[in-house]
């Protein structure tokens, strides 16, 4: 992802008082969630990926994430930022696609192993340097994946992850350095 | 510190570095299209699955209709004899055992029965047998 798409996206801020009110009134509800799709889901694209790492499952679990908002629509009421309702609902998806998809290859195969094959992916627009340091990420647990994606990719202090994730900035700095030891070790395993 | 290759900086842990994937703009042009009908598409599912469960339901009323009154009726049946069952079985756990005064009533009812039995002994006799037991006594003396 370039910065480019995740900064335009920030940039298109919405009034959330006035979509709070606008979802409220069965009249208006549909083009009020019509525009909460429109500004927030190249945000949720990106936060997805990083977990499962490819785009059609992405496509799939982004489509689940907005299906499953819609429906729990009415009990939102505003205690959290948009965004971060939204971003919860789609980890949380991303975590449940992931157990289903490891669940179908323990059946499929029971010696099998996860690995990640990048240059395959016709969305992967990097060298084979970039590959490794991708496969490196795909060995992290999901939610230590989310926390190095976001600082290491996306450059966010730990005080704005801490807020969309939940978890306090004191442990979101160990996980970060935790991941960091990781990859680190995963690539000179590799040279 | 950074992590390299022979040629290539691959990591710097500090951040600052790209997301090496792309999609097209067109992909998330259409999405938020997509998106939306797929949740009129849900919003559709949602009634006629409301307006189904009221048929089934009567459906399923009409046609255990008989077999819900037979139900009733046999429901009413075992709940009698149970009350029944109940009140009988109550009376006998609650009568309790013969008392000292329930003995003595019990004596007085044998003896009243004892006198009654020779009054009708005594009834019965006929002049036959008054001469026989007068006989006797004269025998006797």
């Amino acid at each position: 992802m370039s910065k480019r798409h995740s900064n335009a996206s920030e940039m298109a801020k919405i009034d959330e008082q006035d979509i709070l009110k606008r979802i409220q009134d069965p009249q208006s509800k549909r083009k009020a969630f019509e525009q909460i799709v429109n500004v927030y889901s190249r945000q949720l694209y990106w936060k997805i990926h990083y977990v499962v790492q490819n785009h059609d499952d992405t496509d799939d679990v982004l489509q689940n994430t907005f299906i499953k908002a819609w429906k729990g629509l009415d009990n939102f009421k505003g205690e959290s930022a948009i965004f971060t309702w939204l971003y919860r609902i789609a980890y949380n998806e991303s975590l449940t696609f992931l157990k289903q998809q490891k669940q179908m290859a323990s059946i499929d195969d029971e010696d099998f192993v996860e690995q990640a094959n990048f240059v395959a992916d016709e969305y992967f627009d990097g060298d084979n340097t970039q590959e490794l340091l991708m496969q490196a990420v795909s060995t992290l647990p999901a939610k230590q994946r989310q926390v190095f994606c976001m600082k290491y990719f996306e450059d966010k202090k730990y005080e704005e992850i801490s807020d969309l994730v939940g978890t306090s900035v004191g442990a979101l700095k160990a996980s970060y350095h935790i991941a960091v030891e990781k990859i680190t070790n995963f690539i000179k395993s590799k040279e | 510190m950074i992590m390299s290759t022979k040629n290539n900086r691959i990591f710097a842990p500090e951040g600052n570095g790209r997301y090496p994937f792309k999609v097209s703009d067109a992909y998330f042009d259409n999405l938020t299209a997509r998106i939306m009908e797929q949740i009129d598409a849900v919003e559709q599912e949602v009634p006629e699955k409301a307006e189904e469960v009221p048929a089934r339901t009567a459906q399923l009323f009409h046609i255990h209709k008989n077999r819900r009154r037979n139900l009733w009726i046999s429901t009413m049946s075992i709940a009698a004899s149970l009350v029944l069952i109940v009140t009988v079985a109550l009376k006998f756990i609650s009568m309790p055992s013969s008392t000292p005064v329930e003995q003595q009533k019990a004596e007085n009812h044998y003896t009243q029965d004892n006198f009654n039995e020779d009054l009708m002994t005594y009834s019965m006799v006929d002049n036959v047998d008054v001469y026989y037991y007068l006989s006797a006594e004269d025998f006797s003396e």
